[in-house]
C-alpha cells in the first residue's frame, strides 16, 4: 500500500514536470493554433545548456535557471521570429497551417540530429551536490531533486497562470488565442504576441531542463519522449488549456508511475498511448477544450 | 481514361519519354545495389503518394503512417511464417487490416481540427511501435519484440514473393506505383476528389453544400492505409527482415511527410519528384558520412524542409514544371503557346 | 402548407438568450427579408436553420419535414443551401471548381457537374471568369461565386447571409437584380440583412427581430411605419420627432 502511495506521489512529481513543458506546448498553440513539434527538441537544447552550466561551473544546479531560462526565452523568441514567422504569414488565411506543422518538425530533426552530431548519442548524466539525495517522508523515500523540480515548476505554473490572467502581456496573449483579428484591431501588434508565445513556451521548457539535469539522463533525442508525452497531455487536458495541461501532466505522471508498480515501464507507455486514444474516442476535446473547436 | 488522354499531347509525350526511360532503366543500370536504391526511390515515392490521400487532398496531416506501412509488413510476414501463406494474400489481408486500424482512428479524430489529427496519428504510429517491440508471441505467432522478423528463405519464386535478382522487385514495386498514381489521378478528377479538396479548404462551406467532410475523410484514410500496407509487404519481401525500428516509428512516418511537403502535396507528381530528390540524399550521405556524423542526412532533411517551404510552400512540383517548360516543352514544339502552362496547371 | 415553417425557436448560449421564441412563415416562391440592427439575433436564427448549431427548443419544419437540429449537410441535401456572410471560396481552387464542387449535389459524374455548373455561372454572369483562381477574385465577384455554388446545388431554399455587406452602393444595386433572377426561377429566399433599402426592395414579406424577438412582420412599407422597428433602428427619441 505504501509503495502504490509513494508511485502516486512520484508520479505528481514528475507529472508536474510533464506539466511544465507542456503548458509550453499548449500557450503556443492557443495563440498561434501550430502545435510546435519541436518543443521536445527545445527541452533538449535547454539540458544541454544546463548540463554544460553544470559541468562547467561545477555550481548548485538550480544555479542555471537564470542563465538557461532566458536563454531559452530568447532561443524560442527567435526561433518564431526568423524561422516560423515568414511562413507562417504566407498561411495565416488557411485554416490548417499545416506548412508551419510541418516546418516545426523539421526544426526537430534539425536540432535533434545536430545534437547527436555534436555531442554524440551517449547517455551523460550531471553529478551535482542534490543528484542522488534522498528525502525521506513518513517511510517513503523520494529524490531530492524531484521534490525540488515539483515545487518549482508548480510556482512557476500558477506565476504564469497569473500572468495571463493579470499582466497587460498576458491579457494580449489571451485576446490574440480567442481572435487574432479583433485583437489586432485593438492595436495589439500580433508578430510581437508570436514571439513573446514562442518565448515563453520556450521558457518552461528551459524551467523544465533546469529541474530535470540533476536526476535525469541528457541525451539528443531527450526531447522525444517528453514531446510524445506532451502531446499527450495537452490533448488529455484540452488544447490551449493551461490549467488542463497542469492537470494532464499530473495525471499522465501517475499513470507513469502508478503503472509501473504493476506492469514493465514499455507497458506502461502502451497505457499512455491506451488512454490518449480512449480520451480521443470518448472526449476528444479533452478535459478543458472548447467543444466547437473544430 | 478519356480524361487522361484529353491531356496537353506534350505533356502525354514527356510522361510516356519517362515510363519508357523508367522501364528500360534496369537493361542500363546492372549493380544490385545500385538497383536497390532505385527500388527504394519508387517505394518511397510510393509510400508517398499513399499518404497523399490523406495528407495531400484531405487537408489534414497524418503523422503516423509507418502503422500503416508496419501493419501490412507484419501482417504478411507473420502469415507466411506461421501457416506458410503467400505473401500476395497476406498483402491483401495485411491492406485490409490496416484500413480498419486507419478507420478507427479516423472516425472520432478526422471531425476535429487537424492539429488533433496529426497528435492522434503520432501518439498510434508510436503506440503500434512499442507495441510490437513488447510482444514476443501472440500464440502461434512470433512477433519477436524488438529484433524483429527474419523472413524464412526460399529459392526464386514468385508465390513466396522472392525473387534471386532485383528486377522483378524493380518491376513489381515500378507497377505498384503506376496503380496509385492512376488512382490519385482519377480520384482527382472525381466527385470523392473535388469534396475532399473542398472540404479540406473550407469544411463548414462544404458541409453547407452537402458534403460530410469528415466521411469522405475516412474513405480518402481507409484508401491510403490500405495502400500503404500492400507496401509494407513489399518492403519485408525486399529486406527479407523487419524490425520495429526499420518500418515502425516516427523515422518513417516522418520522412514520408517530408517527401510529400518538399515535392508538393496533392498533386500527383509531387510525392515522385520528393522521393526522386531525397531519398539519393539520405543514401549518399549515409554512405559517406554514416560512421563520422550519424544524423547528417536528417539534418540535411530538415533543412532541405524549411528552406523550400519558406520560398515554395506547395513543394518542388510547381517551380520544376516551369522550369521544365522552359527547358523542354517549347522547343518541342511552338504552336502551343500559352496552352501549355494552363494544361499543366490542370494536371495536377 | 408553407415551405418554410419555423415555430417557436429559441437558441440559448450559456445563459444568454440569442433567439427567443421566434416564428415565421416562409411560403413557396417568396422572397423574404429578415432584418434588425447588429447583435439582434438574426445571423444565430439563421444559423439554426441552417443546421451550423441545433435551436434549443422551438421547430424548423421545411418541405413538410422537420430539420431543427440537423447537420448543414443533411439539411442541404433536402433542398436548403446557404451562402455565408464572410464568403468561404475554397481559395486555391478555380471559380469552375469551386462551382463544381455545389453542382456534385446532383451527380456523380464530371461532365455533366461541369455542365451544370457552367449552366449556373452563365446565368450568374460569371461565366468569363471560370478559370479564374477564386482567392483573385473581387469581393462581388466572390460574393457571386458564393451564390454560384450554393445555387448549383439546385436548392428549393435559398438562405442569403447578408449578402450585400461589404458592397459599395453601385455594387448593391448590381446585386439586387440577380437576387431577383435567382426568384425568378422557382427558388424561394429568406435573405438576411442589415442594409433597410436593399431588402426594402426585393423583399415581400419582412420580419424585425430585436433582442432575440420578432417585433414586427409584414409588407414592407408597414414594417417601415411600425413604431417599434423605428425605435429599434433608430432609438426611442426619432419615435416622437419624426414629424
Amino acid at each position: 500500500m505504501l509503495g502504490i502511495i509513494e508511485a502516486l506521489i512520484n508520479g505528481i512529481l514528475m507529472g508536474s514536470i510533464y506539466g511544465l513543458t507542456a503548458v509550453g506546448l499548449t500557450l503556443i498553440f492557443g495563440v498561434m493554433k501550430v502545435i510546435n513539434f519541436a518543443h521536445g527538441s527545445i527541452l533538449m537544447v535547454g539540458m544541454f545548456a544546463a548540463y554544460w552550466f553544470v559541468i562547467l561551473t561545477g555550481w548548485n544546479p538550480y544555479f542555471a535557471i537564470p542563465v538557461v531560462v532566458p536563454l531559452l526565452f530568447w532561443f524560442g523568441y527567435y526561433m518564431q521570429s526568423f524561422i516560423i514567422k515568414p511562413i507562417f504569414e504566407a498561411e495565416k488565411d488557411v485554416r490548417e497551417p499545416i506548412t508551419v506543422i510541418i516546418v516545426t518538425t523539421g526544426i526537430w530533426y534539425v536540432l535533434d540530429n545536430l545534437a547527436l552530431m555534436i555531442f554524440g548519442a551517449e547517455f551523460r548524466v550531471a553529478k551535482t551536490s542534490v543528484t542522488g539525495q534522498v528525502f525521506e517522508f513518513y517511510e517513503m523515500y523520494f529524490l531530492l531533486p524531484k521534490v525540488i523540480g515539483a515545487g518549482i515548476t508548480m510556482v512557476c505554473g500558477i506565476y504564469l497562470y497569473w500572468f495571463l490572467k493579470h499582466s497587460r502581456m498576458g491579457k494580449a496573449i489571451r485576446a490574440t488565442s480567442l481572435d487574432r483579428e479583433a485583437a489586432s484591431l485593438m492595436g495589439i501588434k500580433q508578430a510581437k504576441i508570436y514571439n513573446v508565445a514562442f518565448g515563453l513556451g520556450s521558457a518552461c521548457c528551459g524551467m523544465a531542463a533546469c529541474v530535470l539535469i540533476p536526476f535525469y539522463y541528457v541525451y539528443p533525442t531527450v526531447g522525444v519522449p517528453f514531446d510524445i508525452k506532451a502531446f499527450i497531455i495537452v490533448v488529455l487536458g484540452g488544447l490551449g488549456s493551461i490549467p488542463g495541461a497542469i492537470l494532464g501532466g499530473i495525471i499522465v505522471g501517475i499513470i507513469e508511475n502508478v503503472g509501473a508498480q504493476f506492469m514493465a515501464a514499455t507497458w506502461t507507455e502502451l497505457l499512455l498511448y491506451g488512454v490518449f486514444l480512449f480520451v480521443l474516442l470518448v472526449k476528444p476535446s479533452g478535459l478543458f477544450g472548447q467543444k466547437h473547436d473544430y | 481514361m478519356k480524361q487522361l488522354l484529353n491531356q496537353n499531347p506534350k505533356i502525354l509525350l514527356i510522361s510516356a519519354l519517362l515510363l519508357g526511360a523508367l522501364f528500360i532503366l534496369p537493361l542500363v543500370v546492372t549493380s544490385p545495389a545500385l538497383m536497390q536504391i532505385f527500388i527504394l526511390i519508387i517505394l518511397y515515392a510510393y509510400f508517398t503518394s499513399t499518404w497523399n490521400f490523406v495528407g495531400g487532398f484531405a487537408g489534414v496531416l497524418p503523422l503516423g503512417h509507418s502503422a500503416f506501412i508496419g501493419i501490412g509488413a507484419y501482417t504478411s510476414t507473420v502469415l507466411f511464417q506461421t501457416f506458410g501463406i503467400s505473401p500476395w494474400l497476406g498483402m491483401i489481408v495485411g491492406g485490409l487490416l490496416a484500413a480498419m486500424m486507419g478507420v478507427v482512428i479516423g472516425l472520432p479524430t478526422l471531425k476535429l481540427r487537424g492539429a488533433y489529427f496529426a497528435l492522434a496519428t503520432i501518439a498510434v504510429g508510436e503506440g503500434v511501435r512499442v507495441l510490437v517491440e513488447n510482444v514476443k508471441q501472440v500464440g502461434p505467432l512470433m512477433i519477436n519484440g524488438p529484433s524483429g522478423i527474419s523472413i524464412k528463405l526460399t529459392e526464386n519464386s514468385f508465390s513466396a514473393f522472392q525473387f534471386d535478382s532485383k528486377l522483378p522487385y524493380y518491376y513489381i514495386i515500378l507497377a505498384m506505383l503506376l496503380i496509385v498514381l492512376l488512382l490519385t489521378y482519377f480520384m482527382m478528377n472525381s466527385k470523392i476528389g473535388y469534396y475532399l479538396a473542398a472540404g479540406g479548404e473550407e469544411p463548414e462551406a462544404a458541409e453547407a453544400l452537402g458534403i460530410k467532410v469528415s466521411r469522405y475523410r475516412l474513405i480518402a484514410m481507409a484508401i491510403s492505409c490500405f495502400l500503404a500496407g500492400l507496401g509494407g509487404t513489399f518492403y519485408a519481401q525486399l529486406m527479407l527482415y523487419i524490425y520495429p525500428k526499420s518500418i515502425l516509428g516516427l523515422d518513417l512516418s516522418f520522412e514520408i511527410a517530408f517527401i510529400a511537403l518538399i515535392g508538393g502535396r496533392g498533386t500527383i507528381l509531387g510525392p515522385v519528384l520528393g522521393a526522386l530528390l531525397l531519398r539519393p540524399v539520405s543514401e549518399l550521405t549515409r554512405i559517406y558520412f554514416g560512421s563520422m556524423l550519424p544524423g547528417l542526412h536528417l539534418v540535411i532533411f530538415g533543412l532541405i524542409l524549411i528552406v523550400v517551404m519558406r520560398y515554395y510552400p506547395k513543394g518542388l512540383v510547381e517551380p520544376v514544371k516551369i522550369l521544365l517548360n522552359k527547358l523542354f516543352i517549347n522547343r518541342l514544339g511552338k504552336q502551343g503557346g500559352p496552352d501549355g502552362t494552363d494544361s499543366a496547371e490542370k494536371a495536377d | 402548407m408553407s415551405l418554410l415553417e419555423i415555430t417557436r425557436v429559441t437558441k440559448k448560449f450559456s445563459g444568454l438568450i440569442a433567439v427567443n421564441e421566434v416564428s415565421m412563415n416562409v411560403e413557396s416562391g417568396q422572397i423574404v427579408g429578415v432584418i434588425g440592427p447588429n447583435g439582434a439575433g438574426k445571423t444565430t436564427l439563421f444559423n439554426c436553420i441552417a443546421g451550423a448549431f441545433p435551436p434549443t427548443s422551438g421547430s424548423i419544419v421545411f418541405d413538410g419535414k422537420e430539420i431543427a437540429g440537423k447537420k448543414p449537410y443533411e439539411i442541404c441535401r433536402l433542398g436548403v443551401t446557404r451562402t455565408f456572410q464572410v464568403v468561404k471560396p475554397f481559395a486555391s481552387k478555380t471559380v469552375l471548381y469551386n462551382t463544381m464542387v455545389g453542382a456534385f449535389a446532383h451527380t456523380k459524374h464530371l461532365h455533366e457537374a461541369e455542365r451544370k455548373a457552367l449552366e449556373v455561372l452563365e446565368f450568374l454572369e460569371l461565366g468569363h471568369k471560370k478559370d479564374v483562381v477564386s482567392k483573385s477574385l473581387t469581393l462581388p465577384e466572390r460574393k457571386k461565386l458564393e451564390l454560384a455554388r450554393a445555387l448549383a446545388t439546385e436548392p428549393k431554399l435559398l438562405l442569403l447571409d447578408e449578402v450585400m455587406a461589404g458592397l459599395r452602393p453601385t455594387e448593391v444595386t448590381d446585386m439586387l437584380p440577380i437576387i431577383r433572377k435567382i426568384n425568378e426561377t422557382g427558388v424561394t429566399i429568406v435573405i438576411v440583412e442589415h442594409i433597410m433599402q436593399a431588402i426594402m426592395s426585393l423583399s415581400e414579406k419582412i420580419y424585425v427581430v430585436n433582442f432575440g424577438k420578432k417585433i414586427a412582420e409584414g409588407d414592407p412599407h408597414d414594417v417601415v411605419a411600425d413604431v417599434d422597428v423605428i425605435k429599434a433602428y433608430l432609438g426611442d427619441e426619432y419615435v416622437t420627432t419624426q414629424h
